[in-house]
């Protein structure tokens, strides 16, 4: 069986279409993300909008070597994971498959140093409860929102890593060619993570700088 | 098909030029934070957030090589967002 047939899947007669379709897919799946994410900005505006000070004196507490050095290395990663799905349309596999292990290095870096980010919060004691110690009052309500938002980010990331690594066996083992819609879906959802902490960023670790 | 020299640098230009301008956006952002704006530091800096998402959607995502009905899901959640953001503020600033 050659690997365009392999590649094919009913009901679609090309390829072209075929990726179209699962791009489309992603996209519906990726609103309904765009929402649930939309509700933890939505609810960090909201705070913000009536603790301009407490959000300032709260978020120049967060790690920004930290921040940038993530939104750095997350933005690299989108850069590689675009030149696997072109390599993977373009049937060069080994590249695919490199810009791929690159892609889940560069997720896995993000994780390390947001382990490290979070170790010097947590020696800070900077978690809402008995022992925090920011004043006024209203800075635990950043910091709960830091870590859920961070946190949540962090898992859809961890899911992405996943995903790729799972991908990049597969097609490694040849059990399902490059060249088909697969990366179509794996890329786009690994953009839209990326989209994410690009407006995570800026409200977590730029508040409070000037 | 036999992966040559000659394919890599087409498949890296256009990603490398969109990752250089999303970096240097980020600076911008990063830098443009520690001068004193006042309310205009979270605007600018959402507004830099913004170009940064439509650059990487239209470049990295290929919105711009997508068809119209991709293009209109994608911008779906944009649009059921903004309902959030003016229904829920119209609440609260109301008050």
């Amino acid at each position: 069986m050659s690997d365009l047939s392999r590649a094919l899947q009913a009901p679609w007669p090309d390829l072209r279409l075929q990726r179209e379709a699962v791009g489309l897919g992603m996209w519906f799946f990726l609103a309904s993300e765009v929402l649930f994410f939309a509700a933890l900005f939505c609810s960090y505006a909201v705070y913000r909008s009536f603790n301009e000070e407490a959000f300032r004196i709260a978020a120049s507490h967060t790690k920004i070597v930290y921040g940038s050095i993530n939104t750095a290395l997350l933005l690299t990663s989108s850069l590689t994971m675009t030149v696997a799905l072109r390599a993977a349309a373009a049937q060069l596999k080994r590249m695919t498959l490199f810009c791929l292990g690159a892609t889940a290095a560069l997720g896995a870096a993000f994780l390390v140093t947001k382990g490290l980010e979070y170790r010097a919060d947590i020696e800070e004691h900077l978690i809402p409860g008995p022992n925090f110690p920011l004043k006024p009052a209203a800075t635990a309500m950043f910091w709960g929102l830091y870590w859920i938002m961070t946190g949540i980010h962090a898992i859809h990331l961890t899911a992405g890593i996943g995903v790729v690594i799972v991908v990049l066996t597969l097609f490694w083992r040849e059990t399902i060619p490059v060249q088909g819609s697969t990366m179509e879906g794996v890329a786009i959802y690994w953009h839209f993570v990326d989209t994410v902490w690009i407006f995570l960023f800026p409200l977590i670790y730029l508040a409070g700088r000037s | 098909m036999s992966e040559t020299s000659r394919d890599r640098p087409g498949l890296w230009r256009g990603p490398l030029l969109a990752w250089f301008v999303l970096l240097l956006l980020a600076g911008v952002n990063l830098g443009s934070a520690y001068i004193p704006f006042g309310a205009g530091n979270v605007t600018l800096n959402l507004v830099v957030a913004a170009i940064m998402a439509i650059v990487l959607a239209t470049f990295l995502m290929d919105l711009k090589s997508a068809n119209m009905l991709v293009r209109v899901v994608a911008v779906t959640g944009v649009f059921w967002m903004i309902f959030m953001f003016s229904l829920t503020f119209s609440d609260y600033l109301s008050r």
